[in-house]
């Protein structure tokens, strides 16, 4: 008796609460004081280019934001959902996937880029053709060989469903379901995904990475700036004489920048493999060979690259030891980022 | 004590509103043509400048930021709040009520032409997530690569080489911007704005002007312009394909209308 009276209790709270007002707002005010992530800014670094003043996150935007993140419905036939091709563990990139499959198997032509500290970047994408990160969804979401749906699409799918409906007005107040909160909300997640707790952050590196550290300033740093680890530059590394991918070219329509590509970020980039634009590399170990021997020419070829980079084996192995600390492990496993319960 | 400002100073405000002349407005009306035929869509055939045989099954632009010009040179533009995208106006010949525009808040006076851009400015082309007529679900933003198409028309011609003879040309991005100013002065009797008097401009458009007014464009060499350097023959000829066909002033009913 005293048991089935206790399994009423949480029941009882719920009518409680839904019957005050003041009440009510208490619990939103709980709800919004869990440890959402925020738009901070890590010490040391450079103003963000989002400006979230527009756009402030809330404990019940970013997990509506995490939610539509997570959800294949957002995809055209609900098989794919922005975190099939963006995995967790992975830093968001897609794990031994040189080009990601969406819709009925059909492949891309880049390799899946991770997602962290998005809301520095200038511009969004390998070649920087989305300027603002609110309408970065919109380029997977519409891309016929990603989740193939149109933003109609997806508002008919998140209007018909009470429990978004609920979820959106907590986070946005009364009113339907427009694509404005749809990307507002997906834009309170993946602009709050930060990554700034590795082990180079810490200061916690051993002579052997140290050794790399200062390799890597000497070679690396001009385009993988820190603390961000990217200059979000446009260049060419010398993967191909005569580049398959326009790149940079097709989106400013200069020949000079057919075949260059977005600086990525390094940090993570242990657990990010395949690297390159096409996926073209499984290791990093591939990828230092590539800079120190196996640079082609071409008219896109960034002029610091020229010749190669001047790295021996043992070089190599400190550099790599080195981009081992940029990992940031409490990232990977931040519960906050993962899949929501149903 | 500042709980009480807000509702005060809103019924402040209705009451102001209550006592104020009716609001003056300015209707465009839009006509699409070609020549001196109206427009159907689909099924009616039509012969461009080269001699090309071709229909029209989709045709949709934006008009934006548009003000009036007074008879003293100085223009009047309407305010709007920062966010809003009351001064993007999305025209789809595919939509009867879309061809109809107000400008409103118009002070009385005599005004001598209109301006309008055709596209979307470069600020609102690169914010985030809008609203309105700028709202991506629209179907006018370039989703691989941000960005308004400022304008489409997309049709069938038996000279173009493309599948289906189709033919698709989507307007927009561009450095310098394909968005074009676009004036058209009301001619020699001005728009009169009164309390007794709501004026109409109605405004021809003119899709054989969109392929040839200023570098005719043959169908057979470009049956589809989807990027920046492609389109911007067509965009100089967009701006030049609006004329200003009559004007109306009716008697404005009481309450507004």
């Amino acid at each position: 008796m005293r048991r089935r009276a206790l399994a009423l209790l949480p029941l009882l709270l719920v009518l409680l609460l839904a019957a005050n007002g003041v009440l009510r707002q208490r619990l939103a005010d709980f709800v919004e004081s869990f440890p959402t992530p925020r738009a901070a800014v890590p010490a040391g670094w450079p103003a963000p280019q989002y400006d979230f003043s527009g756009n402030p996150v809330t404990a019940s935007g970013f997990e509506l934001g995490r939610r539509l993140f997570h959800d294949p419905r957002l995809s055209l036939d609900g098989s794919i959902s922005c975190a099939s091709c963006h995995q967790q563990f992975a830093a968001f990139a897609h794990l031994d996937h040189r080009v990601s499959h969406g819709l009925h198997g059909a492949n891309g032509t880049r390799n899946a880029p991770a997602l962290f500290n998005l809301a520095w970047q200038p511009a969004l994408m390998w070649d920087g053709a989305i300027h603002n990160l609110e309408l970065q969804p919109l380029a997977p979401l519409a891309n016929p060989v990603e989740m193939g749906e149109t933003l109609e699409g997806v508002l008919v799918k998140l209007r018909a469903d009470a429990g978004y409906r609920r979820r959106f007005e907590a986070a946005f107040g009364p009113g339907e379901i427009d694509s404005r909160r749809v990307l507002l909300a997906l834009t309170q997640f993946i602009g709050t995904l930060r990554s700034a707790d590795s082990r180079y952050d810490r200061g916690e590196l051993s002579a052997r990475e140290r050794e790399g550290l200062a390799l890597f300033r000497r070679h690396c740093a001009t385009c993988h700036r820190e603390p961000l680890f990217t200059d979000y530059s446009y260049r060419g590394n010398g993967l191909d004489a005569d580049s398959a991918d326009a790149g940079r070219g097709a989106i400013s329509g200069k020949a000079a920048e057919r075949g260059r590509f977005k600086v990525p970020s390094l940090r993570n980039v242990a657990v990010t493999a395949p690297y390159m634009h096409d996926g073209r590399f499984d290791t990093l170990s591939q990828v230092l060979r590539h800079y120190a021997s196996g640079i082609r020419d071409s008219a896109a070829l960034d002029p610091a690259l020229r010749g190669g980079l001047a790295l021996g084996p043992e070089q190599q192995q400190a550099l790599v030891a080195f981009l081992e600390t940029l990992t940031d492990e409490a990232f990977l496993q931040d519960a906050r980022y993962a899949e929501p319960l149903p | 004590m500042s709980r009480l400002i807000l509702p005060i100073l809103a019924l402040a405000l209705g009451l102001a509103g209550c006592t104020r002349a009716p609001e003056l407005d300015v209707e465009i009306d839009i006509s699409h043509v070609v020549g001196s035929e109206p427009l159907r869509l689909d099924d009616a055939i039509y012969r461009n400048a080269a001699g090309e045989d071709f229909s029209v099954s989709r045709l949709r632009y934006y008009l934006s930021l548009p003000r009036l010009r007074r008879a003293d040179g100085s223009w009047f533009a309407p305010l709007h709040p920062a966010e809003s995208a009351e001064a993007y106006h999305l025209v789809d010949e595919a939509r009867a009520d879309s061809r109809r525009l107000r400008i409103a808040g118009v002070p009385a006076g005599e005004y001598t032409g209109v301006e309008f851009l055709v596209g979307v400015d470069e600020a609102r082309n690169h914010a985030g997530a809008q609203t309105g007529a700028l709202d991506p679900a629209r179907g006018m933003f370039w989703t691989w690569k941000s960005g308004y198409i400022f304008l489409v028309l997309e049709g069938k011609s038996p000279q173009s080489p493309a599948p289906g003879g189709r033919f698709s040309y989507h307007l927009g991005g561009g450095e310098p911007s394909l968005a074009r100013r676009v004036y058209l002065p009301f001619g020699e009797r001005p728009v009169r704005v009164e309390e007794r008097l709501r004026p109409t401009v109605h405004l021809a458009v003119d899709v054989g002007a969109l392929l040839s007014a200023v570098n005719p464009v043959r169908i057979a060499q470009l049956p589809e312009a989807m990027d920046p350097v492609s389109a911007r023959p067509l965009a100089d000829n967009a701006a030049a394909m609006f004329r200003v066909d009559h004007l109306h002033h009716e008697p404005r009913r009481r309450g507004g209308g």
